[in-house]
């Protein structure tokens, strides 16, 4: 019993960082009906620049400078190279998106190295705390409170102000929004940086847990994709539910049967396809479109 | 207009029949030349990346040290690379196309047991010779043995048994937990361990299988692990996965509470894990900080390493290293590239370079040679760059360790 428990808690931190890079993912595809596989670039460069501020500066400036750098990069992305993108076919957008990926995992393998590394959180957080009969790494704890924060800010964003507004009309009609003279181009630039800061927030905050290596953010995508469609495409609340719901299901099979639980995450997927193509929370509109 | 078709189909035809005859000249023809082809396949990217890179500086400082005294026989090393990405399916392609296109006449590479066993089944069917490097995996040189196949590295086998002879007198009787990669290597090594320490008394609890490759997040496992309070943790995980899973467990305070055994350590990985190596206990084919004030081959090496890059060899590079040099002792004894001429000097000559003198065994082609159980040291007294990454418990002679010849399900081709 006490296992499971240690494995939903387990699970729960798992499914916030999927949560918070899925989040991301979504309102920037709400926004800019762009499917971005450079996202997963976006916390690598976050959680490199969060290690190279640790280790010279302190961890507090990390999770400034992270988020800082890594919305600077994605609007210029935006600016030099995506813009000419939003209209083209799906196909299109996502050979850029991925080349980008290539090109920044490469880019920092060259700067880098391969070696895995990570920084050390300040001692009192190196610690773990006891919550009756569990023990559990005290930082992991702080790092889940810290994204549930993190998430209710953007959600205030996006429901309680103008910008949040045209996010949220954007998902639903995005020529009418134009039409009706909302600025949706500007709308998509925030959007964009504001979810590329969320996952290069996470990075650097997760780089003490989960350590980096170039390639992390690759393999932190692909179940955030994952979610993205579990959850529903372009709905926050679809990010959150499908983030926890993979999050779980993969530290649960972890307890059971832990080699399958990198394939129990696709088999979910596969379900709900077939079971509910526009996702648990999904909007129909979306598939349509 | 029919007889227009048809003569058009038999030049076609010819056509395609020359090229195939011509195209694939190369490796059929392994005839004296100028130049000998090598292919070095090893991991540049994914968790074996850092290990495959080093071994790649090995190749190449040996080979550049052949060439610069004027090649193997007269003929001058050329190469030909690919990264494995520590995949099967890539490896395989990689070895193809070294063979094929390249004409590559040995191939040598490594760093997975998953790779080596895909790679050594072509270039048997190629009759290419294969100097396996980093792989641990029992496999590579017993069920799934190849006659042109040598793997020189210690196997799981002889890493479990060493670790069995320095700690068995202190955890013998212990509870054991295992966490263990979940392909050829990591069942290999779970088999190879539980065989040695069960019958001393040591009771295993779990053996919790980890997906490979892919997973990051070992906590489901650690927490198991934490919850069952074992007196030995074995963590059969490699390379950046291996660094990961420590780190990971220190988080849990796994580090403080339990004895950890890694089976298999290598200075990247030490370097990875920071403080959290300090204590582990893990078995090296080779150290160079040892080797070289032991072997003077070793130091030469060392050194050369050393000035060329900046930094010392790992144990992985030492085995690519060494590869190059053995290959070349056999290409010379025997007068000849002809694999079955390479083989058979291979499978019955004593040679010495960076350890102490060494063989394979003619039956498996495992290399009998040394295995050293060593013990982390805090990262402040590990030297500059981090290298010097551990205490040397103990050394075990290469016939003291190696699976014997009866337990063997190797079943060697002729040719």
């Amino acid at each position: 019993m006490e296992a499971f428990f240690e494995a939903l808690l387990g699970g729960l931190v798992l499914g916030l960082i999927y949560v918070a890079i899925a989040v991301g993912l979504t309102i920037i595809f709400g926004t800019l009906r762009l499917v971005n596989f450079a996202h997963g670039a976006f916390y690598a460069i976050g959680a490199y620049v969060g290690l190279v501020i640790a280790q010279h500066i302190g961890v507090g400036w990390a999770f400034v400078a992270a988020p800082i750098a890594v919305a600077l990069f994605a609007v210029l992305l935006d600016r030099l190279v995506l813009r000419s993108f939003y209209d083209k076919e799906p196909t299109a957008q996502l050979l850029v998106t991925f080349g980008i990926a290539l090109v920044v995992e490469e880019t920092l393998r060259l700067i880098f190295g391969a070696t895995t590394q990570q920084y050390q959180m300040p001692g009192s957080l190196q610690g773990s705390v006891t919550l009756g009969p569990i023990t559990y790494p005290a930082y992991r704890l702080l790092f889940a409170a810290g994204v549930i924060v993190m998430l209710a800010l953007v959600w205030l964003f996006i429901e309680r102000t103008n910008y949040g507004l045209i996010v949220r009309a954007g998902v639903r009609d995005r020529i009418m929004v134009q039409l009706l003279g909302g600025n949706i181009r500007q709308a998509s630039t925030i959007v964009f940086a504001l979810g590329a800061a969320i996952a290069g927030l996470v990075g650097a905050a997760a780089t003490p847990i989960y350590s980096i290596d170039p390639g992390t953010g690759f393999a932190f995508l692909v179940p955030s994709f994952v979610v993205v469609v579990v959850g529903g495409l372009g709905s926050f609340w679809g990010a959150v539910l499908g983030g926890l719901l993979i999050g779980e299901l993969q530290s649960l099979t972890n307890l059971a049967y832990a080699p399958a639980s990198n394939v129990v995450i696709y088999l979910c997927m596969a379900l709900v396809l077939l079971l509910r193509p526009q996702g648990l929370l999904g909007e129909s509109e979306v598939i349509r479109q | 207009m029919k007889q227009a078709l048809s003569r058009g189909r038999f030049v076609a035809g010819s056509a395609g029949a020359a090229a195939l005859a011509f195209g694939s000249a190369p490796y059929v023809i392994a005839a004296p030349t100028k130049e000998i082809v090598i292919g070095l396949n090893v991991p540049q990217s994914g968790p074996y990346a850092e290990q495959g890179t080093d071994q790649l500086r090995a190749y190449h400082l040996a080979i550049d040290e052949i060439n610069a005294k004027g090649g193997i026989m007269g003929m001058k090393v050329k190469t030909t690379e690919g990264d494995d990405q520590t995949k099967a399916g890539v490896a395989t392609e990689n070895a193809q196309r070294m063979i094929e296109r390249d004409g590559a006449i040995m191939i040598t590479g490594g760093s997975s047991t998953g790779t080596a066993i895909a790679v050594s089944g072509v270039c048997q069917q190629k009759g290419v010779i294969f100097m396996a490097t980093l792989t641990h995996g029992d496999e590579t040189t017993n069920q799934n043995c190849h006659k042109h196949t040598f793997r020189r590295y210690n196997d799981a086998y002889m890493s479990a048994q060493s670790l069995a002879k320095t700690l068995v007198s202190k955890y013998g009787t212990g509870r054991w937990f295992h966490i263990t990669a979940d392909y050829a290597w990591g069942h290999s090594v779970y088999d190879n361990i539980t065989a040695v320490v069960e019958p001393k008394g040591a009771k295993t609890i779990k053996n919790v299988l980890t997906p490979f490759p892919g997973t990051k997040d070992f906590s489901p496992m650690l927490q198991q692990a934490q919850a069952a309070k074992p007196d030995v943790l074995v963590l059969t995980e490699f390379g950046e996965d291996m660094v990961i899973c420590l780190n990971q467990a220190a988080q849990f305070g796994l580090t403080k509470s339990t004895k950890i055994l890694v089976p298999l350590v290598d200075e990247y990985m030490a370097k990875g894990a920071k403080d959290n190596f300090n204590n582990v206990v893990s078995t090296a084919p080779f150290y160079w900080k040892y080797h070289a004030a032991k072997y003077p081959g070793a130091k030469k090496f060392v050194d050369a390493f050393q000035k060329r890059y900046g930094f010392p060899p790992s144990n992985g590079a030492e085995t690519a290293y060494a590869d190059i040099y053995i290959y070349k002792m056999a290409v010379e004894k025997s007068g000849s590239i002809n694999a079955a001429k390479v083989i058979d000097v291979l499978e019955t000559t004593k040679f010495q370079f960076t350890k102490e003198q060494e063989w394979y065994r003619k039956e498996d082609h495992q290399g009998v040679n040394s295995c050293l159980v060593v013990e982390g040291i805090p990262e402040s007294q590990r030297g500059p760059g981090g290298f010097e990454y551990a205490k040397v418990l103990e050394v075990h002679d290469g016939p003291q360790v190696v699976a014997p010849l009866t337990s063997l399900a190797c079943k060697m081709e002729t040719a």
